[in-house]
């Protein structure tokens, strides 16, 4: 079973009544989204509204997802058509002092407001984040490291995995398996010990 | 089951790899455990993280807010809430009705019994419940005056057989014209008096509501409000 098959067995949950399965999926999803928002607005506090109203739009709108396409290409229409409205609404609101900083002669600039707002935190934490996960990715034993890539960046399922590594179907899964729980290992120990801001993770 | 087996359950729930049942169980635990949340977060992180996808840009709790707004608009989602609410509100419009013609029908029967005779309204009140809960298509269904038509033969009153014509029913009639003039504040005048015409005239009994049969008599006349009322 590949990603986007996993999250549409959360879909299917989540249509038979169970919330809890959604969470899974904001937990899933919920950086790629407030990401996505912060390319319209600049503030990462109204990035986060807005994405937390694209979750409960989504949320809302789940009865009627058949699963045609990914659920991730379906949240993210989703969160980009309430990132438009949400600029739009804004646009009609008596422009702020802020605002008005940012505008030049010919009006608002859009390409300003479309770049990448991340604060130099969110990108010191996200690089080292990314330093961590493939420092770790790399001292994993060669079984492992093969069966999480083949999992994560192939996106194989534990099936193909199985055949590409001619082991069983139960090997790939306790492989996986390590392979997280050492990458989340040290993760934790560098940011519970280093920087006391592990909670910052989820 | 130790932390380790769990944690496994749930990376290969992560991957939609753990068998349905088994999905089942861990999720009810998931519910409960915040640990195994935030063990789940993590696995989504550390994917991201090797995909060079955007990671740690929302702030902590950002999920639980989402939640904490979805429980506070709803506790299910949109289409088991209509389920739900389909289902309660057609038990409760059922209730409602049964409570309304069980006290009318007492109210009723009492006052006839104090007029000297028992009056069939039993089986058109209870047919009138089955017709609001939609299990009896009222133009298909028949006068429950002529299906109650038939004598018992034994000559002690009856639910079941209509009564006759007479004065008896002169307070029914009343109560009915009485009724129907108080419900009409939104007909025309046109169809009020058509309605309250009908019952005096109607020879064999009229329906005014759907399971509602009364037998008409000639003295309904002097319980007749003028159109103006």
């Amino acid at each position: 079973m590949g990603p986007d098959a996993s999250d549409l067995s959360l879909v299917r949950r989540v249509q038979r009544g169970e919330r809890g399965a959604y969470d899974l999926l904001v937990l899933k999803y919920q950086h790629k989204v407030v990401k996505l928002v912060m390319r319209y607005l600049r503030d990462p506090a109204d990035a986060e509204d807005v994405a937390q109203e694209a979750f409960i739009k989504a949320y809302r709108a789940l009865p009627q997802f058949r699963g045609d396409s990914a659920f991730y290409t379906w949240l993210y229409r989703i969160a980009i058509n309430t990132a438009k409205n949400a600029l739009a609404a804004r646009e009609r609101q008596p422009v702020s002092y802020e605002f008005d900083t940012q505008q030049g002669e010919d009006g608002p600039d859009m390409i300003s407001r479309l770049k990448d707002p991340e604060t130099p935190e969110g990108l010191a934490l996200t690089e080292e984040i990314r330093e961590t996960v493939n420092a770790a990715i790399v001292a994993l034993p060669e079984d492992l490291r093969t069966a999480i890539v083949l999992r994560e960046l192939e996106g194989l399922s534990y099936e193909e995995i199985a055949v590409s590594m001619d082991c069983p179907v139960g090997t790939v899964r306790s492989r996986i398996f390590r392979a997280r729980e050492a990458i989340d290992r040290r993760l934790r120990e560098v940011f519970d010990g280093g920087l006391g801001r592990a909670e910052e993770l989820v | 089951m130790n932390r380790d087996e769990l944690e496994s359950q749930l990376s290969a729930m992560f991957d939609g790899e753990l068998p349905a049942a088994e999905c089942e169980l861990l999720s009810r635990r998931i519910d409960r455990e915040e640990n195994l949340r935030a063990c789940w977060a993590r696995y989504a992180l550390i994917g991201a993280a090797m995909r060079s996808e955007p990671v740690a840009t929302a702030r902590s709790g950002f999920a639980a807010r989402v939640s904490a707004a979805l429980g506070a608009r709803a506790s299910a989602p949109p289409h088991a809430r209509r389920r739900q609410s389909r289902w309660w509100s057609g038990a409760l419009a059922a209730s409602l009705v049964a409570a309304v013609a069980g006290v009318s029908v007492t109210m009723l029967r009492d006052a006839a019994l104090r007029q000297g005779r028992a009056v069939a309204l039993v089986p058109a009140a209870s047919m009138s419940v089955a017709r609001v809960a939609g299990a009896v298509d009222s133009a298909a269904a028949p006068a429950p005056a002529a299906d109650a038509r038939a004598p018992n033969g034994t000559g002690t009153p009856s639910y079941v057989t209509p009564a006759e014509r007479g004065a008896t029913n002169t307070f029914l009639r009343t109560q009915l014209a009485d009724y129907i003039v108080a419900h009409s504040a939104f007909s025309t005048p046109l169809v009020r008096r058509n309605l309250l015409s009908e019952l005096v005239t109607g020879e064999d009994g009229i329906s005014i509501a759907p399971g509602f049969a009364l037998a008409a008599g000639a003295d309904a006349t002097a319980a007749l409000p003028g159109p103006g009322r």
